[in-house]
């Protein structure tokens, strides 16, 4: 049954791949392995966070640390996922951006994962291209997909913005964080989702896009 | 030694016994399938069914989900907790560690899952309103799929 999960992951994974091999030029090889490093932090972190929000000790329950589908808090997974890529790369943003791209293609991949863990539907819809679950007759946005499309799209749009320090990690911040934010009125819940979270995502990012801009102009020879 | 302070302060508090807080509950009343079967049809709301163990690790994860989804959807569905192969003193101490505030059955045989024919623990059950068994979710449930599961059962 987990297995699915694990498919879905692996999903993530070859997007992952496949991001650094076309975007990440000559450090490919280390950078690509240094994702997957961050990307176990980002899980056991936002386990971890999730597990305190919940009120279980993860020390005296250690084992269910492997439980992911208690739940895993997101912005404490990307927060401590880039915490770890930063620390792992000799804390160059430089680095970070050559991985911007490539990480919104794994999260592209992620979401599109949920067809192996048929669990890509979220509130009802009648559009043509809403889908049901096998058995039931309500027709259901597929919440994942267009989160998956979103990811595809932010991907091969930060990978033509100018190559300027921290423009492509700013860009992507924002755009993970805003294709987040724009899919979670389709997604059933029981708690509302991070909303606040994601909307301070796409500000944090925007802030580094300007910032990148305006340094990049400070820059430039007169 | 002053870095290492709020780490052994961490494992201290962790490393305390739990309160024994479910003594004062009463004894979860016994279940059948049949007879849990016989409750969901005739209570004329959608019901979901959780069967549940205190000595089941993935069942203390969902344990905070059930209880928050209690919260949101409790006057629309019936949550139903059952408790298998257990015993009552250490259901008792789950309930009120979890907060679990719905009704609770105790079935020490497995009859309800062997009836509905789940295999595992923790299972989800999804009755509509009729008592209609719609979906059988084994092992561990996250926030998407029970949201999807009740969302099912009360829009039918």
């Amino acid at each position: 049954m987990e297995f699915t999960l694990l498919w879905a992951a692996l999903t993530g994974v070859a997007g992952l791949w496949i991001g650094v091999r076309l975007w990440a030029g000559e450090q490919s090889d280390s950078l690509f392995d240094n994702l997957l490093l961050a990307a176990g932090v980002g899980l056991l972190g936002g386990r971890v966070t999730a597990m305190l929000a919940q009120g279980l000790n993860p020390v005296s329950n250690i084992g269910d640390l492997l439980i992911v589908r208690g739940g895993v808090s997101t912005a404490a997974a990307a927060i401590f996922a880039v915490g770890a890529l930063f620390l792992t790369t000799g804390r160059q943003i430089k680095v970070l951006d050559a991985a911007a791209p490539a990480a919104l293609l794994g999260l592209a991949g992620w979401h599109l994962g949920c067809l192996w863990r048929s669990a890509c539907l979220g509130t009802a819809s009648n559009l043509p291209w809403a889908w049901s679950e096998a058995g039931s007759s309500i027709t259901r946005h597929p919440v994942e997909i267009y989160a998956a499309v979103g990811m595809l799209v932010g991907a091969i749009l930060v990978s033509r913005l100018p190559e300027q320090l921290a423009m492509w990690s700013g860009a992507a911040l924002s755009l993970a964080a805003g294709v987040r934010l724009a899919t979670e009125p389709f997604r059933l819940s029981l708690t509302g989702g991070p909303v606040g979270w994601y909307t301070a995502g796409v500000g944090v990012g925007v802030a580094v896009v300007v910032v990148s801009v305006v340094g990049g102009r400070n820059r430039r020879p007169t | 030694m002053k870095r290492l302070l709020p780490v052994l302060a961490f494992f201290v508090a962790a490393c305390g016994s739990p309160a024994l807080v479910g003594q004062e509950l009463p004894d979860l009343p016994p279940i059948t399938g049949q007879e849990l079967d016989v409750a969901v049809q005739t209570s004329g709301k959608p019901s979901v069914v959780n069967v549940w163990a205190s000595w089941c690790n993935p069942c203390r994860s969902e344990a905070p989900l059930l209880t928050a989804a209690q919260a949101e959807f409790g006057e629309q569905v019936d949550f139903i907790g059952v408790d298998v192969q257990d015993n009552q003193a250490d259901a008792k101490n789950f309930i009120s560690e979890f907060g679990l505030d719905f009704t609770q059955y105790f079935d020490r045989d497995r009859s309800v899952p062997e009836f509905y024919g789940g295999f595992g623990t923790p299972i989800t059950f999804f009755f509509d309103r009729t008592g209609a068994l719609v979906d059988t979710h084994l092992g561990v449930i996250d926030e998407r799929a029970l949201a999807l599961g009740i969302d099912e059962i009360v829009n039918r």
